[in-house]
């Protein structure tokens, strides 16, 4: 463990270097790698609640991103293999749509998701829905996650969602939609379960949907 | 119908003042939704300018016409050689991406963290006319080419446009402080410049707000429109703590305003992402001499509330609806934003942001008949409370 308090102080403090200096000297000094990532989501889980209650805003998310994602190159590869077993989670297959290469929002989501411990299938960008079908079997995910920017896309996420119903996953798949051209009237059209543009808010409908609880 | 007693400028000039117009003025930001009414794939457009212009007449027309064209064309005017935004790469239709795609930003990084002392040094244009080349693998001279021909034309397009008694929306476009590095840094890499070294962005940002002003006021006076649209997306606080506003979007935003009113032009704020926090901000401008532009996702019956009798409110027909959505749908929302955000004028019914190429004929054509036919709920029943949006 690094001293108390001072991971999360870097953390909210917005300082990478400090953040970065903080858990190499940790390693070299025998600290558990894991104990130590999960500091490290532990302070981007305060991040979150943060930028929930408005104190912070998505600037300090993808920030903080960027640290965590500077944080875990370091700690991720020095984990034992029973510790990668013990770090995988829920899974969420995440891409953003056929027809559109915008990959700023998802990008963060992602890397979000990947410091609350989800382990996410990032499909990049333009994906289509007998991709997401394929992936989802493939990853046993129970998560699927769609990101647009454009139009177009809001019909290619309509048809990814029909093909789950074909390939009869509908039931079992939490389908969470989001991105800057989605809107509550969209997410009743294209039938997907959520929608949001919050990262946060995409993480904790995820937690909810994973725990049983109704989503808001 | 509603009588119409102004033309469409005059109508427009009426909600700029703040003034009770006939009817309220309305266009849907069309570019690349014209092309697929027209049969054309989106790379016919780009690479066939004539047939792109001709796709902008022939749907206004289609359409019935309307108060505003957004633009004549599908790209924008630049001086030759002179950037009004960050110098992105447009990926084109046809030839970058699949024919019938839309053109969309390739957003990299153009400059590092090292180099804002060298723009603070030399200013915006200075610097991207010794860095360009190297940035992008084409010659100055080539730019200079492609940016002078694309100009032309613009004017050219204007010239015919205005003979049809069309009137094209934007003089010039500029992109805002944050915006224009944003789009050079990537908002990631800009993000990390704002929290690690935020002198170096403030004195490179200082350095490039005059070139940006006299870039766009140089293209407005070439295009005779007095009308500056600024694309703000990225300074929002969607994104950004409001200290950070006040640092590096604001004061060139104000900037800005200051030299284009004192020519006589009016700034268009292209306000994409949710600016609700930053709108009581924009009360220190001078009153109805700007126009707030929404995409949607800001609260615009909340805007209106904030900046009803101050500054002139344009907006915000969803994307989704428009595409999803049904003409009864449509004209439900546009009457509630005629009822609400219309009430006392200043108000110019919009697509939230672009119509989106796949919206329906007739739910455009919807929300155009509505401004055209619908004198408010308010007036006839007397009543009217809004909902929640």
């Amino acid at each position: 463990m690094a001293p108390e308090g001072k991971v999360r102080e870097a953390f909210l403090g917005m300082k990478r270097q400090d953040a970065i200096e903080l858990v190499e000297s940790e390693v070299r000094s025998g600290a558990d790698p894991l104990s130590l990532l999960n500091e490290c989501r532990e302070a981007m889980e305060e991040v979150g609640k943060r930028f929930e209650t408005g104190e912070f805003f998505l600037s300090e998310l993808i920030y903080s991103a960027e640290v965590f994602k500077a944080v875990s190159a370091i700690l991720q590869p020095l984990l034992k293999s029973d510790q990668v077993a013990e770090d995988s989670q829920v899974g969420v297959v995440f891409g953003t749509a056929r027809g559109d290469i915008h990959d700023l929002g998802k990008n963060l989501v992602v890397t979000m998701m990947r410091a609350q411990g989800f382990t996410v299938y990032d499909l990049g960008v333009d994906v289509a829905p007998e991709r997401f079908i394929k992936e989802l079997k493939e990853a046993a995910a129970a998560i699927l996650a769609i990101s647009a920017l454009i139009t177009p896309a809001l019909v290619s996420m309509g048809e990814t969602i029909s093909l789950l119903v074909e390939e009869g996953l509908r039931k079992d798949t939490f389908v969470l939609i989001g991105g800057g051209v989605t809107t509550e009237f969209a997410r009743r059209k294209v039938g997907a379960d959520a929608q949001t543009l919050d990262p946060a808010e995409a993480i904790r409908l995820c937690r909810q949907y994973v725990q049983g609880r109704p989503g808001p | 119908m509603i009588p119409e007693t102004m033309s469409r400028q005059e109508r427009f000039e009426a909600v700029v003042a703040l003034e009770q117009p006939d009817r309220v003025p309305v266009m849907p930001l069309m570019t690349a939704f014209a092309v697929r009414c027209q049969g054309l794939t989106q790379g016919e457009a780009w690479r066939e300018l004539d047939k792109g212009f001709k796709a902008m007449v022939d749907t206004f027309n289609d359409l019935g016409g309307f108060d505003k064209l957004y633009k004549p064309n599908l790209y924008w005017p630049m001086i030759g050689g002179r950037f009004c935004s960050a110098p992105a790469r447009n990926l084109i239709p046809g030839r970058d991406l699949p024919e019938d795609a839309l053109n969309q930003i390739d957003e990299r990084e153009l400059f590092t963290r090292d180099d804002y002392d060298k723009l603070a040094a030399l200013g915006w244009n200075a610097f991207w006319g010794e860095r360009y080349e190297r940035m992008s693998g084409r010659s100055m001279e080539q730019l200079v080419s492609t940016q002078n021909r694309l100009l032309n034309q613009y004017i050219k397009e204007l010239e015919a446009c205005h003979s049809q008694g069309i009137y094209p929306l934007f003089g010039a476009y500029v992109d805002s402080s944050i915006m224009a590095f944003s789009m050079c840094r990537t908002l990631t890499q800009f993000t990390m410049d704002l929290y690690e070294v935020p002198e170096k962005v403030r004195a490179a940002m200082d350095a490039s707000c005059d070139d940006l002003i006299q870039n766009a006021l140089d293209v407005a006076s070439l295009t005779k429109i007095p009308l500056v649209f600024i694309v703000l997306e990225r300074g929002s606080g969607f994104y950004y703590r409001l200290d950070i506003f006040e640092q590096f979007e604001w004061p060139y935003l104000r900037r800005y305003v200051d030299a284009f009113v004192s020519e006589g032009l009016t700034p268009w704020f292209h306000f994409d992402t949710d600016w609700g926090l930053n709108l009581p901000y924009l009360k220190q401008l001078p009153k109805g001499k700007c126009v707030c532009d929404l995409d949607g996702t800001t609260d615009i019956f909340k805007a209106k509330e904030i900046l009803g009798g101050h500054m002139c409110i344009s907006g915000d027909v969803p994307a989704s609806l428009l595409t999803l959505g049904t003409p009864e749908e449509v004209r439900d929302y546009c009457q509630r934003l005629i009822d609400v955000v219309g009430r006392g004028g200043g108000f110019f019914l919009t697509t939230g942001c672009e119509c989106p190429v796949d919206a329906k004929f007739e739910n455009v054509k919807m929300m155009i008949e509505v401004a055209k036919t619908y004198t408010g709920g308010l007036k006839r029943r007397g009543r009217w409370r809004p909902k929640g949006k």
